[in-house]
């Protein structure tokens, strides 16, 4: 007979182990299905968070072979074929608390997302007796960051969070701070932002994780772009993040490609650059891995290029 | 001693807004208490939308005739002072949601945009897309988290507390290290939700609705109203009870039977799909019974079909429920019809509450609102859309209620509170060590199907008979259960133990309802009674638990101010 | 087989290594690269944080010159093709937002059409070449050689736009590593980000990544990491010393570019594959694994 094998990481608060359960497969069955089988049938010792079955809560968060799901919307037969086995690791989700078992603790999430002030600061146009005018275009720009079920796999995925000491920002809370920027209805869309950037918004290291695991399939990454953008729009221009940016931005311009000579220059500064880059750059001297005196020439097709810039411009305009 | 002005227990819609407006007065200290995280409340689960007179999308609607609407829906065992300030207030709360900035579609004229709904005479239902309970629930969380709410999330209601016929506090236990505290409180506000789950996985329902605070204020003397009457959502999906929302129909979703024939046709000829809840469910189930439905038995379903929506539409006003489509029954709704069928979802009665605008129970110091409570605003059919609304608004009146309340009560003795807080402690001492005994999960599947077989969609005498004796079993039996967790930090397993002892108790106040109303009535409809009998049971059921366990039946009048009973008629 | 080759700044600099073995391990297979004239840089993930217009409009410009060439584009570096290909998927879908980009490429003569598909090496070698095929052409298998395989993100999320292979447990690279007589061994980071793209603004944390890494192939006992992106092989490089200031344990293990790995099975000498370029010097390992 075919069975699953489940290999479930247990915690009671302070002893720590993983424990087996084995049962028989079935065919088109969910991953919830299968803790709740297990804790009705098979150990009501082993605890975890479900509530709606159907995606729309986020409790039931979980980590699989090393990957985060929404367990009442994970088919298993997904989770088997891409492993292409039926023995599955299970964890709690990472950068979390553990309380018991697969349960984790959201109370700290929620005092670093005040943060953001994740709530609408209402313009004068608005009232509370009379609400507010939004046109359809302007709701669909918050219609899919509001899609957001607090389930915390991307917090799980973070591939900066997974190092960072704790004040890099989960992508969720980043969603929030873009949710409430975005919204016409919002006057103060900055009170929002200044925070994001105050807490390390340019250390995303642009894992793609968040975006690929997100079980409403929010676009995170382009609104972390976005967020740069505006924190750059708003006069934050001189940090290494936007630094780095730029200096890709003007070599494309000048020369069609990056001079990688000169980028920590123009992101750190020459005087952190020689303070802390000269073994590195010396290293790759020596190594004939870069040539300073190598400076790149320009493009066939710069005039174009700078043509797009122009154009580009004038429609972000 | 933990003690608060005011008490809220459960942060969903209902909770959350009473806690937002208790808290308006800075002088009071509120605490909001919720088994799970506030997000994950069932709220979150309303789809289709949220009923109020805007007028935007039909400039002849109006209060008077959502107040109309509502009656009729609920068979005219509604209270109309209930209904008519229900009615006269939503529009004001929407744009209170507004201002907090729920994002709702919105039409061309930059308007909340709104959608037709089973049983409305106009298109009065605010939208979200189709996550209208998710982006409210949250919105309301927000403006919380703003306020400073004292939130003690993953802490349970286990009972409240009255010495000398008062009130003084509750019985709570935080889950995550598993201590059990008295709170002493001035005021409290019961939001728990509905109690579903009595029909267990038959049921749109989330895992945790169990009525807790519903059974918590029937155990010490307050009645439980109305709970015979159990909406089963005609659109459930068919292999796993998930809803699928209200909205398919609202957006012209046909429904079809094996034949591929409009059945609507034969009970509502004119609304057709957009009949309410109750007479779509049953005209469900008689096409299945009577050989027009697909598959066999429990599989037994019929077709949703929106097709003939187009691509854009289905995409522009349903794409969540299309994906739930696709995703928990494999039908991807652009391409083919979805097998539905009738699902437990929503319980109209519950708390007795006495006062609509204050929603304050017979208990001083003791409020309640949203599907936890019984203002009766639905009477005996809830009309779709008028779920979140009831949350909002009576949330919002329940949290003035009980600010006003803890005005004018100071605290209460401790002594029965830590009397409480003691048996408690005992209680789970015991539990969480015993042994051996009967088995809870078996317990609570033989509740869920009697309940389903004898206490369904439509009812008779005999089979709810037997329902009645095996509840009785099932509640002794449940006297010698064990868990099988000995574990003090979070214990789910005592948890959901304390769960299926309030579905049983509150179980057998539906089958005893249920049993004595002699009539069909909204969505209690009995092959052996099956009309209307004004001259009877046009009045609320009143069940009372008495000091020995006992239940006792008592039938109070409907507030009828405008409207006199007639023939329902879709 | 024929490709507009795109080879990333990168390539013209700091891993002028990826370039060399590149051609070298082309043109032993017989796939023609032809450079694309005048690319530009993908933008790096970095100028859609001042522009997003604008680095659309500038990879439009980079598909409609390998259009030009009427061949798929090809790459060897994750982020380009990553970025590269967020571009095509971008116009391809919406119509509006092609006419707009194409209104500013006509100015230099160009148009995009949506005629070439983009693609990696590493995709080509399987889809394209064919793993048999490429056996054929082994002449020293790599018996004995315990190779870490480092995907980097871009070359497989996010999967929507990537799609190739599953991204929860690609194999493309222990197909071919497996193709050319290497042994692959399983490794927790496998999947991990490199962090290179936030190297200046967040130092500490990408270094702990690199030291991660590193150890994480050590554990598994690996002799050397492969990787199909001249990104994550600078990172794992090029920073390994200063990531080494943070650990006692030493995390040295050599980081090879996937062409330098095909090269040294197809019979060149790591000298030829330029793979004494690297900061960490692999020769020593490859000789006492492959003798070579």
């Amino acid at each position: 007979m075919e069975k699953f094998i489940f290999r479930i990481h247990r915690y009671d608060g302070t002893t720590k182990w993983v424990q087996e359960y084995q049962f028989p497969y079935e065919e088109n069955k969910t991953v919830l299905w299968a803790l709740t089988k297990i804790k009705d049938e098979i150990d009501p010792t082993l605890n975890f968070t479900s509530a709606c079955r159907h995606a729309i809560c986020g409790s039931c968060g979980v980590r699989i072979n090393g990957t985060s799901y929404l367990g009442c919307k994970t088919p298993l037969d997904e989770i088997i074929e891409t492993f292409d086995s039926k023995m599955l690791t299970f964890e709690p989700l990472k950068n979390y608390d553990v309380i018991r078992d697969l349960v984790i603790d959201w109370k700290p999430k929620m005092k670093k997302l005040k943060l953001v002030k994740p709530w609408l600061i209402p313009t004068e146009e608005g009232s509370v007796e009379k609400g507010f005018k939004q046109t359809e275009q302007e709701f669909s720009k918050i219609a899919s960051p509001t899609d957001c079920i607090l389930c915390g796999v991307c917090t799980s995925e973070c591939g900066q969070l997974n190092v960072n000491d704790g004040v890099y920002l989960d992508p969720f809370i980043l969603n929030k701070a873009y949710r409430f920027a975005l919204d016409s209805r919002d006057g103060s869309s900055n009170e929002h932002i200044q925070p994001v950037l105050d807490n390390e918004l340019w250390k995303c290291i642009h894992c793609m994780q968040c975006v690929t695991n997100c079980p409403k399939g929010i676009p995170l990454t382009d609104q972390i772009a976005y967020l740069r953008k505006t924190t750059m729009k708003m006069g934050a221009k001189d940090n290494q993040g936007a630094r780095h940016a730029y200096a890709f931005y003007d070599d494309v311009k000048k020369v069609g490609r990056l001079n990688e000579m000169m980028l920590p220059i123009k992101t750190d500064g020459m005087v952190k650059t020689i303070g802390k880059r000269v073994p590195m750059a010396a290293r790759m001297v020596y190594k004939g891995k870069i040539n300073p005196l190598h400076m790149p020439k320009k493009v066939n097709g710069i005039e174009g290029i700078r043509k797009i810039y122009k154009y580009a411009q004038e429609v972000s305009k | 001693m933990l003690a608060y002005d005011v008490v809220v227990v459960g942060a969903g819609g209902a909770g959350m807004m009473a806690a937002l407006s208790a808290s308006e007065d800075e002088s009071l200290k509120v605490a909001c208490i919720s088994k799970i995280f506030p997000t994950r409340s069932h709220t979150g689960a309303a789809q289709g939308g949220i009923n109020a007179a805007m007028g935007y999308r039909d400039s002849t609607d109006s209060p008077e005739k959502h107040f109309k609407d509502t009656v009729k829906g609920s068979d005219f065992l509604a209270d109309q002072d209930a209904v008519e300030f229900f009615t006269t207030k939503m529009p004001e709360v929407i744009s209170e949601l507004d201002y907090y900035g729920v994002p709702f579609s919105r039409d061309g004229n930059g308007n909340i945009a709104q959608r037709p709904f089973g049983g409305a005479s106009s298109p009065r239902t605010c939208y979200s897309a189709d996550k209208t309970g998710h982006v409210i629930l949250h919105s309301i969380y927000e403006q919380c988290l703003k306020k400073e709410v004292d939130f003690f999330d993953e802490w349970f209601l286990l009972s409240l507390v009255v010495e000398d016929s008062s009130f003084t506090g509750l019985v709570v236990m935080n889950i995550k290290t598993g201590e059990i505290v008295p709170i002493k409180a001035k005021s409290v506000v019961i939001a728990t939700g509905g109690f579903g789950r009595i029909y267990w996985n038959r049921t749109t329902n989330a895992l945790n609705m169990t009525g807790d605070g519903t059974a918590a204020c029937f155990n010490i003397g307050i009645p439980l109203k109305d709970p015979e009457f159990v909406q089963f959502h005609p659109t459930g999906l068919a292999s796993t009870g998930v809803l699928l929302s209200e909205a398919c129909r609202g957006e012209g979703g046909y429904l079809l039977n094996k034949d591929g024939e409009r059945f609507m046709a034969r009970y509502a000829p004119e609304k057709m799909e957009l009949g309410p809840r109750d007479l779509v469910s049953r005209s469900i189930e008689t096409e299945i019974k009577e050989g027009r439905g697909f598959g066999e038995g429990m599989d037994s379903y019929v077709l949703m079909d929106l097709r003939h929506l187009g691509k854009k539409k289905i995409m522009e006003r349903l794409p969540q429920v299309r994906e739930l489509a696709m995703e928990f029954e494999g039908v991807d709704m652009l391409e083919e019809p979805v097998p539905i069928r009738p699902s437990c979802h929503y319980m109209m009665g519950g708390i007795h509450v006495i006062n609509p605008e204050t929603l304050s129970t017979q208990i001083e110091g003791i409020h309640a609102a949203g599907e936890c409570a019984c203002v009766s605003l639905h009477g005996a059919n809830r009309l779709g859309g008028n779920s979140v609304a009831d949350v909002v608004l009576f949330g919002k009146y329940a949290g003035i209620g009980a600010r006003e309340t803890a005005h004018r009560r100071s605290y209460g003795s401790e002594t029965k509170l830590n009397q409480e807080a003691q048996v408690w402690n005992k209680k789970f001492e015991t539990i969480r060590n015993k042994k051996t005994g009967k088995n809870i999960v078996d317990i609570r599947n033989k509740m869920a199907q009697t309940m389903w077989d004898n206490v369904g969609i439509f009812r008779k005498e005999e089979e709810m008979a037997t329902a009645l004796k095996e509840i009785n079993q099932l509640i002794k039996d449940y006297k010698d259960t064990y868990i099988g967790d000995p574990a003090v930090r979070y214990n789910m397993a005592f948890v959901n133990y304390v769960e299926i002892g309030n579905l049983l108790d509150l179980a057998k106040g539906v089958v005893m309802a249920a049993l004595n109303r002699k009539e069909s009535r909204g969505s209690h409809s009995r092959g052996d009674y099956q009309t209307r009998d004004d001259a009877n049971f046009l009045a609320h059921t009143l069940v009372h638990k008495r000091e020995n366990d006992d239940y006792e039946l008592e039938y109070i009048q409907v507030k009828i101010t405008k409207y006199q009973p007639e023939e329902r008629k879709y | 087989m024929r490709y507009g080759f795109f080879p990333g700044c990168t390539l013209e600099s700091a891993a002028g290594e990826l370039m060399i073995s590149t051609k070298k391990v082309a043109s032993a297979l017989g796939i023609e690269l032809i450079e694309l004239d005048g690319w530009t840089c993908c933008g790096a993930s970095h100028i859609q944080d001042v522009d997003e217009f604008l680095a659309t409009s500038v990879n439009a410009r980079n598909l409609a010159l390998a259009e030009k060439l009427d061949a798929p584009l090809m790459t060897v570096c994750n982020t380009c093709t990553l970025m590269l290909r967020t571009t095509k998927k971008d116009l391809d879908e919406d119509p509006e937002l092609k006419k707009k980009v194409n209104k500013g490429l006509r100015e230099s003569g160009l148009e995009y059409k949506g005629t070439s598909e983009v693609t990696h090496l590493l995709w080509a070698l399987i889809q394209d070449y064919g793993i048999e095929n490429l056996k054929k052409l082994v002449k020293k298998p790599l018996t004995g050689l315990k190779v870490a395989n480092f995907y980097g993100c871009h070359i497989v999320r996010p999967p929507q736009i990537m799609g190739f292979e599953n991204h929860r447990n690609p194999r493309s690279m222990e197909m071919i590593a497996e193709a050319l007589g290497a042994e692959c061994v399983d490794f927790d980071q496998r999947l991990a980000c490199c962090g290179f793209h936030a190297v200046f603004p967040a130092e500490k944390e990408v270094l702990k990544l690199t030291a991660t890494n590193c150890i994480s192939s050590k554990m598994a006992g690996a002799d050397c990491m492969v990787t199909p992106c001249p990104l994550c092989q600078m990172q794992l490089d090029m920073y390994q010393p200063d990531a080494q200031k943070g650990y006692s344990a030493d995390i040295e293990i050599p980081i090879l570019h996937l062409p330098q790995l095909i090269g040294l099975a197809l019979g060149y000498s790591p000298e030829e594959l330029a793979i004494n370029r690297h900061i960490v010097n692999a020769v020593p390992k490859l000789k006492e694994s492959l003798g070579v």
